[in-house]
């Protein structure tokens, strides 16, 4: 399909072909897009018709020409292309604990400041849900404990003062010294500290509990599309804090209302030697609790603090410098600008390179020549990532020019640091520069076996040569951060709508190529592939020193088969050997299975362990994970390239 | 002997990550046997000299095990052999916890000569036929009420059964 084909068609013609796909529900792949969208229903298809509709007109009337031709061609991917004239950004991280201290405004109403954890809690769905309608990606708390702590003293202060009233202790206390671990307020008045202990733990717990069912049951963006929402905890080792992280892993391990996994908030649990990786440690107890969570529900997934990469930037006394991700891997913590921590930024959007197709034309896969024309790849891949690189600066400056109105909660509530200075007219221009603009890759492994008939997990010399081309792309991205004096940075792609169209397009060209495009996805970014059969420590290894180099944000993953749930001192073991590694975020993979008629957890075969329902009369709900975050029941959520990824998954073991 | 199945890293056979090896043959025939096909001495690949150095350095040079499990069929009816690779691996890494699993109870294996050197060298034997009547899918890595997991060095020691309660941790 050229250009001229592509755009010829008169709007009518699209129009009505769109209205028969998704009306219709001709078409699973253009429905299922995104797993977290339900493309059946008709707020979806309502949503999809906008959306494919927008991104034939950014096609056709915005793009540079020479970014459509190669998006047309499968050179490389603009994600999100149906928001890009709109000049939307892509996600961010929340400043809760300004939000939270100095009340908010969601546009109907005003908010103020919550008076305990309790409202504190429902405060953070609300934040979620107004901002998320700002942008078109993730939203992220990046030290939730640090920001609600506060709240959970207000509490406890309320229930401390209710205690002394039922108890008749009077003694006359100043309300600084009221908190959890305060001995003049346990002296004084012995049983309303007890009795505010308990209701604030118990008030704590119940405000979790709370939170989750919010983050998974408020339907906001078009198409019942839940906000991806995430929450970075683990550092902060007050009582109140530690009480905060505690409640939200317990309330994750109980699950919802009938025991089930909860799939949003995605849970990242924030790793540091000193404060919760060893016996002794404050907050130790907390890491084999986010451990045993993961073991039974996937996540928490772990960041690494210590990582060469992330440490630098801590600083103590700052939780705000502690590295945190949106739940499907993105990182955004350095600014050349100064503003070199999490919240009030985000990342813009990112374009991914087809590393692949370029591994087919200059590589030995199609039989012309004998060696890889390894000039003839990188020259090509110089000029892929210019034009990737265009298109981001195309569209930042499209971005800069929206009105601060335009993106309303996020900027008049200064959610992007900033913002709430701007007029609603005025247009947010440069306050965007402390956010990234990233350009992504997919495709590794097939490339290196388009290139030399062996991908980096098969050769040692193949992983030298992977290594060093994701090394010059970082360069490459180093340049033109300089040049243009931008954060512009490597991404490790999080491909889900684009991991199958590559491929397609890439077979109708050249054929299909054994190893290279013959399965239906192309592997995402520099992973080892999920067909490939290694030990997990192997993948381990050969995965760690890509995360250093994707300054975007990378994660690795390995497999495990079996109930985890009963050996969680196997996943400790695992996920501390990847922080060791210099891995940068990390999680298992395992299944889970749930037997909707006794309810079971855990690996379900064609019959289930616990009742003995054959699969044949019970639909048995099989959990998995994509691109970072989980996903409902994925033979119903999942694209075909996704389902035929899952499929080919290997366990490590 | 034969070697039925080896998986280099399972979760599933004690705690921790562990290097699984199934060694063909069992006389046990438990009814509702997991892997009847294993019953028979002839099912699987020779166990040769060559495969069991292979699996012998891939054990001992991965960096994150906890140890090996002997599943079967039943290791206990090839138990010299068993004890003749144990006793490498226990030269090569003694950090490593060596499991087994057995139709047998634990009486008998420590009454029959021929089974007691392959049970001293275990550090916990998983004992007694899988009884489907005792059926639980609760217990952690077994799969009857009946079987005990029984900590071989401290039984040997206080000369009566001790098992081992196993949570989580």
């Amino acid at each position: 399909m050229n250009m001229l084909e592509y755009a010829s068609p008169p709007a009518s013609d699209l129009l009505s072909d769109l209205g028969r796909r998704i009306i219709g529900a001709e078409d699973a792949d253009t429905l299922r897009e995104n797993a977290n969208l339900n493309g059946d229903s008709f707020s979806g298809k309502m949503s999809r018709l906008g959306s494919e509709t927008a991104k034939w007109h950014a096609l056709r009337h915005v793009l540079p020409k020479e970014l459509a031709l190669a998006v047309e061609h499968g050179d490389l991917y603009v994600h999100d292309l149906d928001q890009y004239a709109l000049g939307t950004t892509n996600c961010i991280f929340i400043p809760f604990d300004r939000l939270l201290a100095s009340g908010f405004n969601t546009g109907n109403g005003s908010v103020r400041t919550p008076q305990t954890i309790m409202s504190a809690m429902a405060l953070v769905a609300i934040i979620f849900q107004s901002q998320q309608n700002s942008q078109y990606g993730g939203v992220s708390a990046n030290k939730i404990d640090w920001d609600l702590a506060p709240y959970v003293k207000r509490s406890f202060r309320k229930h401390y003062r209710k205690g002394q009233r039922l108890f008749g202790e009077i003694a006359s206390i100043e309300d600084e010294q009221l908190h959890l671990v305060s001995d003049e307020a346990k002296e004084k008045c012995p049983r309303a500290f007890a009795f505010a202990c308990e209701e604030t733990e118990l008030e704590t717990e119940q405000a979790a509990e709370s939170l989750i069912h919010n983050l998974n049951t408020m339907s906001s963006r078009a198409g019942g599309q839940i906000p991806f929402t995430s929450l970075n905890y683990g550092l902060c080792t007050s009582a109140e804090g530690r009480l905060v992280s505690r409640s939200l892993l317990e309330a994750t391990i109980r699950g919802l209302g009938n025991g089930e996994t909860p799939v949003f908030p995605q849970h990242i649990f924030q790793c540091k030697q000193g404060i919760n990786q060893s016996e002794g440690e404050p907050n130790y107890d907390l890491f084999r609790l986010a451990v045993t969570c993961s073991s039974r529900r996937m996540y928490p997934n772990f960041v690494n603090v210590d990582a060469s990469f992330n440490l630098p930037y801590y600083q103590p006394e700052d939780p705000d410098t502690i590295i945190a991700t949106m739940g499907c891997r993105t990182r955004t913590l350095a600014d050349r600008f100064g503003r070199n921590r999490q919240s009030g930024k985000g990342n813009l959007s990112f374009n991914t390179i087809n590393l692949v197709k370029l591994g087919i034309r200059y590589g030995i896969c199609q039989g012309a020549r004998a060696i890889a024309d390894r000039a003839g790849f990188y020259t090509a891949l110089e000029s892929v990532m210019h034009n990737a690189t265009d298109g981001l600066l195309h569209r930042y400056r499209i971005q800069m020019n929206q009105p601060a109105k335009a993106s309303d909660f996020m900027m008049r509530e200064g959610v992007w640091e900033g913002g709430e200075q701007l007029a609603p007219n005025e247009p947010v221009a440069d306050l965007l520069k402390h956010g990234t603009l990233s350009l992504g890759f997919i495709g590794l492994a097939e490339c290196m076996t388009a290139l030399y008939g062996r991908h980096h997990g098969q050769d040692l010399h193949v992983h030298r040569e992977a290594l060093n081309i994701i090394r010059t792309m970082r360069e490459f991205c180093d340049r033109m951060s300089e040049q243009h004096n931008l954060n512009i940075t490597l991404f490790a792609t999080p491909a889900e709508g684009l991991s199958g169209k590559f491929t397609k397009i890439d077979r109708e060209r050249y054929g299909s190529i054994a190893g290279v495009n013959d399965r239906e996805y192309y592997t995402n970014s520099f992973h080892i592939p999920v067909y490939h059969s290694l030990p997990a420590y192997r993948k381990i290894e050969l995965e760690a020193p890509f995360h250093s180099l994707c300054n975007a944000g990378a994660i690795s993953y390995v497999e495990l088969d079996g109930n985890v749930r009963a050996n969680t001192a196997a996943f400790q073991r695992i996920v501390q050997y990847a922080l060791a590694q210099d891995i940068g975020y990390f999680s298992i993979n395992h299944p889970i299975d749930r037997c909707p008629s006794c309810g079971y957890e855990g690996v379900i075969g064609e019959v289930c362990p616990g009742c003995e329902a054959h699969e044949n009369h019970v639909h048995f709900q099989r959990l998995r994970r994509v691109t970072g975050y989980l996903t409902g029941d994925y033979k119903v959520r999942f694209n075909g390239a996704k389902q035929a990824e899952v499929r080919d998954r290997v366990k490590h073991r | 002997m034969n070697l039925y199945g080896y998986i280099p890293e399972s979760v599933n056979e004690g705690p921790g990550l562990r290097a699984v090896l199934f060694i063909s043959g069992c006389r046990h025939a438990c009814p509702g046997c997991f892997s009847p096909g294993s019953w028979s001495f002839r099912a699987g690949e020779p166990f040769t000299e060559k495969r069991q150095q292979q699996i012998l350095h891939e054990v001992t040079s991965h960096p994150l095990l906890e140890g090996v499990t002997l599943c079967g069929g039943d290791p206990f009816f090839s138990a010299a052999e068993c004890a003749s690779w144990v006793r490498q691996l226990r030269a090569a890494r003694p950090d490593l916890t060596v499991w087994a699993y057995t139709g047998f109870v634990y009486e008998e294996l420590i009454t029959d000569p021929s089974r007691t050197e392959l049970s001293r060298l275990c550090d916990v034997i998983i004992d007694g036929p899988y009884i489907a009547a005792e059926r639980d899918v609760s217990l952690p890595f077994r799969g009857s009420r009946n079987q005990r997991i029984i900590d071989v060095g401290t039984t040997m020691a206080d000369q009566t059964i001790v098992t081992m309660q196993l949570d989580a941790w």
